[in-house]
Order: C-alpha cells, then sequence, then structure tokens
C-alpha cells in the first residue's frame, strides 16, 4: 500500500525529490571500441514510475538500458565511465550500488534489476520450466512455495489464464504475445526491484502490444520499469517519464506529458511530431 | 530520358522466348544429372551390400556371434571376443572423448576470452583442432604408440619374463613351477617383483592360487629314486628347476606403460574422434540462439548456470548426433588398433583387466579377408553384415533419442 501511494505522489509531483529516484545516471560515458555511444549523459530513473527512452536507431537508448544491468559485459571493447548508480530504500536509510563497480556481484545485480528483450525468447523448455528458471538459480524453494511462485508471477504477467491448463507445455508453443509476457513473468519471478524493457513489443501484432501495454501501467506500482521504444504512441501511452536521446546524448527528459505536448527544444518537438528519426 | 530505356522497351519477343525455353531445357537437364550422382552412391552401396550378403550369408550363424578365432575348426570360428573387445575399446574412447570434446567446445563457445593471452589460447586451440580433424588415423597411431603404449619408455619397457612395467594395484606375482608329473605346475608366491626367474634347490611352500591353501613340495634330485605314485609326482619337482614369473590380475589390474592393451586402443580412438566430436559440438552450440543466454545472464545466472541449463541442453541434438558419427567412425577404424593393439585375433574372450590385449571386429575382419581359405573369407563377408548392423543399430538408437529430445524442447 506504502509503494502505491508513494508511486501517485510521485506522479503528482514530478519534480518532487531527488530521494524517491532509484537508478542515478550522472557523466555517464561509454564505448564499444573506441565508438562513443554515449556522450555526458546525466539522468535520474525515478522509482515506481515507468520510465521511457526514445530516439532514433543508434542513439544510445538500448546501450544505456544494458549498462543498466551490465548486460554489456559480454560485448568485446565495450567499457563505461562516470557515475551510474542503483539506491535502494531499504526502509532504515538508502543504500547505493555502484553498478560501474568492476568487483560488483552481477548476479546479484541482475537479480535486482531484470531485463526483458526486444523478441520473446522463452527457454526451449516447458511453461513451468521457464518461470522457475531464476528462483531455481537463487532462491532455495519447496516444491509447493515454487508452484505458488509460479502462478504468481504468470498472473502477474496478465497470463496465467491462459496458461494454467498447460503449464508443463512447451513455452514456443505459445503465441509470440504470450511468450513476450512468460518472458516478463519469468523476469518478475525472481523478486527484481527494476524492469528493463528492450522494446518489448516491436516484434508483437497490436492486440499484443495492447495487452503487453496495460500490464506495463499494472506493474508500475511494484516495480520501476525503463522501456525502450521506437514508437512514440506506445511511449505517450504507458510511460510517466521519457528521455530523448539523439547521437549518444540526452536531448531532454521530463514527464511524459509535457515532452509530448510542450518540448523545451525544438528537435524534441520535430521528433515526437515525427518529422524526423 | 525519363522514357523507357531501349534494353527494356524494344525486346526481341522470339529470342526471350527461346532463351526461356533453352534455360528450363537446361534446367530439366540439370536435374537428371543430379538425380544420377545421387543414385550412383547409392547403386554401390547397392552392390556392396549384395556382394557381402551374397558371401557372407550363409555364415551367419549363432557360431559366428558366439565362438572365438580357431585356426583348427575354421567352420567354427566366430567373432565374440572381438565383438567384446570392439565394446571395451569404443566404451573407452566414448568415456574418453566425449567429455573431453563437449569440453572443448563449450571452452571454445561459450566462454569469451576477455584477456589478451586468453585469446591467444583461443585462436591456438581453434586453429589445432581445425587441423588435426584432417590427420590420417594411421598418424594417431603411431602418436597412440609412443604415448599410450610405450609412454615415451619413461616406466620400463614390458618385457616377457623380464620387466611388467610399473606395476599399480590389482595383481599377484607367483612363480611358475613345472612338477614331475607331466603338464602340472604349482604357484609359489612371490616376494620380489624385479626377481622375475629363479631357481628350487630346496623344499618350499606353494600355494592353490584359487583357494588360497598352501602345501609343503619336496625336491628330488637325479640319482635317488624317482616318486611314482601321481599324487607324489605332483607335490615333487627336480633340483634346480626354474620358477618363471606368472601374473594373477583383477579387473582393475593397472601399470605404467598400457603396452599394448584395449586401454591404449580406446585412447588413441579418443584422440582419433576428438577433433571430429569438437568440431561437431561446437557447430551445435553455435546454433544455440545467443538471445538465451542473454535470456539466462539476464536473469542472474552465471556463465556455468547458462551453459548447464541454457546452452547444453539445447544443443544437445546436434552433440549427440555428432558424437554418434564419431562413434561409427572409431568403431570401424582399423589402421591405428593394428599399430597399438597389435593384428592378434587368436583370443578366446574379451578383455579380462584393464590392461588386457583384445581384438576389435575391423581387426578381425582384414585378418580374415587375407586369408587363404574361402571359409575365411566367408567369414569375413559375415562378420562386415554384423560390423553394419551393429552401426545401424548405434545409429537408429541416436536418432530415436535425438528425436525425443528435440520433442521435449519444443
Amino acid at each position: 500500500m506504502a509503494t502505491a501511494t508513494s508511486a501517485a505522489t510521485a506522479a503528482d509531483d514530478p519534480d518532487s525529490a531527488p530521494e524517491k529516484t532509484l537508478i542515478d545516471i550522472q557523466n555517464l560515458n561509454a564505448w564499444y571500441g573506441d565508438f562513443q555511444a554515449i556522450h555526458d549523459l546525466s539522468l535520474e530513473i525515478p522509482r515506481h514510475q515507468v520510465t521511457a527512452f526514445i530516439g532514433p536507431s543508434g542513439c544510445g537508448k538500448s546501450t544505456l538500458l544494458k549498462w543498466i544491468n551490465r548486460m554489456n559485459d559480454v560485448v568485446p571493447g565495450a567499457h563505461a565511465k562516470g557515475r551510474l548508480a542503483l539506491i535502494e530504500d531499504s526502509g532504515d536509510g538508502e543504500t547505493e550500488t555502484d553498478i560501474l563497480d568492476p568487483n560488483l556481484d552481477v548476479v546479484g545485480l541482475r537479480r535486482k534489476i531484470g531485463i526483458v528483450f526486444q523478441k520473446p525468447n522463452p527457454f526451449p523448455k516447458s511453461i513451468y520450466d521457464n518461470v522457475a528458471f531464476g528462483p531455481r538459480l537463487h532462491m532455495k524453494t519447496t516444491k509447493s512455495e515454487l508452484d505458488e511462485l509460479v502462478e504468481w508471477s504468470l498472473q502477474k504477467a496478465a497470463v496465467w489464464d491462459e496458461v494454467k491448463d498447460r503449464l508443463n507445455g512447451p513455452a514456443l508453443g505459445l503465441s509470440g504475445g504470450q511468450q513476450q509476457r512468460l518472458c516478463i513473468a519469468r523476469a518478475i519471478a525472481v523478486g527484481p526491484e527494476v524492469l528493463l524493457m528492450d522494446e518489448p513489443c516491436s516484434a508483437l501484432d497490436p492486440s499484443s502490444t495492447l495487452a503487453i501495454e496495460d500490464l506495463i501501467f499494472e506493474l508500475r506500482s511494484q516495480y520501476t520499469i525503463v522501456i525502450v521504444t521506437h514508437n512514440m504512441q506506445q511511449a505517450s501511452r504507458c510511460s510517466d517519464k521519457t528521455a530523448f536521446f539523439f547521437e549518444g546524448k540526452l536531448v531532454e527528459s521530463g514527464d511524459t506529458e509535457k515532452l509530448f505536448t510542450k518540448p523545451d527544444k525544438k528537435q524534441t518537438d520535430d521528433y515526437v511530431r515525427g518529422k524526423f528519426g | 530520358m525519363s522514357s523507357i530505356p531501349d534494353a527494356i522497351a524494344n525486346q526481341d519477343k522470339t529470342y526471350l522466348l527461346e532463351k526461356a525455353n533453352r534455360r528450363k531445357r537446361f534446367s530439366l537437364w540439370f536435374y537428371g544429372l543430379c538425380v544420377a550422382i545421387a543414385f550412383v552412391s547409392v547403386i554401390i552401396l547397392i552392390v556392396l551390400m549384395i556382394s557381402i550378403w551374397s558371401q557372407g550369408s550363409s555364415r551367419l550363424t549363432s557360431d559366428l556371434i558366439l565362438n572365438s578365432h580357431s585356426e583348427l575348426e575354421i567352420e567354427k570360428s566366430g567373432m565374440w571376443p572381438a565383438i567384446m573387445g570392439s565394446l571395451f575399446v569404443c566404451g573407452t574412447c566414448a568415456a574418453v572423448a566425449l567429455p573431453l570434446g563437449v569440453g572443448t567446445a563449450v571452452f571454445l563457445e561459450e566462454f569469451q576470452p576477455t584477456h589478451r593471452v586468453l585469446r591467444l589460447l583461443h585462436g591456438f586451440v581453434q586453429l589445432n583442432i581445425s587441423n588435426l580433424a584432417g590427420v590420417p588415423s594411421i598418424v594417431y597411431g603411431l602418436l597412440g604408440l609412443t604415448v599410450f603404449v610405450y609412454m615415451f619408455n619413461i616406466f620400463g619397457q614390458i618385457r616377457v619374463n623380464e620387466s611388467a612395467g610399473w606395476e599399480i594395484m590389482g595383481y599377484k606375482n607367483y612363480y611358475q613351477v613345472l612338477t614331475l608329473e607331466p603338464g602340472h605346475v604349482v604357484f609359489v608366491p612371490q616376494t620380489d617383483a624385479t626377481v622375475r626367474e629363479t631357481s628350487f634347490d630346496e623344499p618350499f611352500q606353494a600355494v592353490d592360487p584359487a583357494s588360497g591353501q598352501s602345501f609343503e613340495i619336496a625336491i628330488w634330485t637325479p640319482g635317488t629314486p624317482k616318486p611314482t605314485a601321481p599324487e607324489d609326482r605332483r607335490v615333487t619337482v627336480r633340483a634346480g628347476v626354474r620358477g618363471t614369473t606368472i601374473t594373477e590380475t583383477s579387473w582393475y589390474y593397472f601399470r605404467l606403460p598400457f603396452d599394448k592393451s584395449f586401454l591404449s586402443g580406446g585412447l588413441t580412438l579418443a584422440l582419433v574422434i576428438l577433433p571430429v566430436i569438437i568440431i561437431a559440438s561446437q557447430e551445435s552450440l553455435r546454433g544455440v540462439p545467443s538471445s538465451l543466454r542473454e535470456a539466462s545472464m539476464g536473469l542472474g545466472a552465471t556463465t556455468w548456470q547458462t551453459v548447464r541449463d541454457v546452452s547444453l541442453p539445447a544443443a544437445l541434438p546436434g552433440i549427440m548426433t555428432g558424437s554418434i558419427l564419431a562413434m561409427g567412425r572409431a568403431i570401424g577404424e582399423a589402421a591405428p588398433i593394428l599399430v597399438v593393439m597389435g593384428a592378434a585375433v587368436a583370443k578366446s574372450t574379451g578383455p579380462k583387466h584393464l590392461m588386457d590385449n583384445a581384438v576389435t571386429m575391423p581387426v578381425l575382419i582384414y585378418n580374415w579377408a587375407g586369408r587363404q581359405q574361402d571359409e575365411f573369407k566367408e567369414l569375413s563377408a559375415a562378420a562386415i553384415i554384423v560390423l553394419l548392423v551393429i552401426l545401424l543399430v548405434m545409429n537408429s538408437t541416436a536418432i530415436y533419442i535425438r528425436q525425443k529430445v528435440q520433442k521435449s524442447q519444443t
């Protein structure tokens, strides 16, 4: 209940306070080899809100997303400098984690910051095993606890009703939209605080897209969501905050409504109106 | 300028039609050629099968399966020791080559080299494997001879009645002594393994190796009256009789070097098929979509967990196919076996211990096929049929398992 209230206040008063910040990015620079993908970027991602990253292809939004849970570790030559911190509020004071710390426990970080990819990528296992994959890695659970967790995750991801009769059936037998919601359930099952979504609807048909968008709206009361999208309508429909990137730089960020109606910069205005990009 | 270029506008209709017809004719002709080429290999195989069947089918009896090679009763010669030998050799080969091969493939495909030295190592291993796949198997045979059979002579050479190399476990040495009863020997426990031969002048204790009971042996000096009763002759030896070492072995008898044992053969075959297994497993792992690895990493799995739970299961069908093809090659390989284990076929059973020699099916077929007697030529054809049937059963089992695995994943 407390979380819902804080989300509501944050939505009411967007500039309220930095203590609502969950991910704090200051002067971040990132490279792939010699190519600089992100230039001196500063952004705060607020807790329990949906933040959308928009911008033309190659503008660095996916790179930033992948730095947030260190998925770039496996990319040869990828490195970053600056401040990228996860700020957690455990009730009595905040703890801060430096995400770029090379000695950071990446496994623990990824448990807190889940990711959903562009193309649905369920494992070639049963639906149940897909959702149970993460919990089995991290937690010690009894069979009944795991059953409960799987059901809870699938319900959260709004796919339970469609799959409850075939939990042991293959995940690859589901439709694209169902697969993507299964992937979201899989990410939720490890109990993350942040969900990163890299163009989660770009491979889906309109009705599946709508289902995912509804889901994102539902989930934001409990999770901080960062979504990368090419779809302006999607960003305006389901996000609270929007950040517009261009050529590796942050052009403008702020309330979605303001950014789409009265942006400060002309470049943003042109982009959201579809004049370029 | 905006009008259509001449090349498109003014086309010779009859030429176009003729050209289209010519292309169609050529396409049809090419299709026929492909079918013919495909049939050539099938026909060769069929001819081979028919000729082998006509030669060998009359010898496909239970004797062939259950008996061993015999020079005296050619009619009743069989291949049981060879079947068992092939089983043991290929079992060793699979047990060694599969973990090594799949492990190497996982190292090369799943662990991205981050450091410069590691990258160099990666490239070095990869280059070597690609080259090794093309090396003729006889070369592996010579390698096996040096490495497994002789072990560079580090542990000494194995010579009958002189040296047994470094014996490590599973053996008990006796002196074998002839008694006065013709054809009867007694066993004397040997304490000093380095003395391979000794002479007996004093009465001594001998044991029955089966029961472990010991009994007294008397000495008969020539010139004195010789015992006449068989029971007495059985426990009496001539003075100065020589005893030579005999080794009683358990199944886990182990010594260095491996000498001409089935273990040497299996390890050598493992070297032969290792590159094939590595390359097949690599291909198969490369076929696993990287999105699955990302998904697993994104859930906080370590590289090991990702390999164990995602990459390997998804690549399993391909790895199995490659491994079975490689095992098919191993079971039919004769050249390295001939070099490493020799061409002897006169064995009555399969291997009895780790260091035991063995006959394999291809070596037996090679031996039989080269003999003068027609019976052996027929037996050889029959043995080929048995080998082909075993291969067929192996391959179809693998395909069946693969289908089941694949079905459970999709």
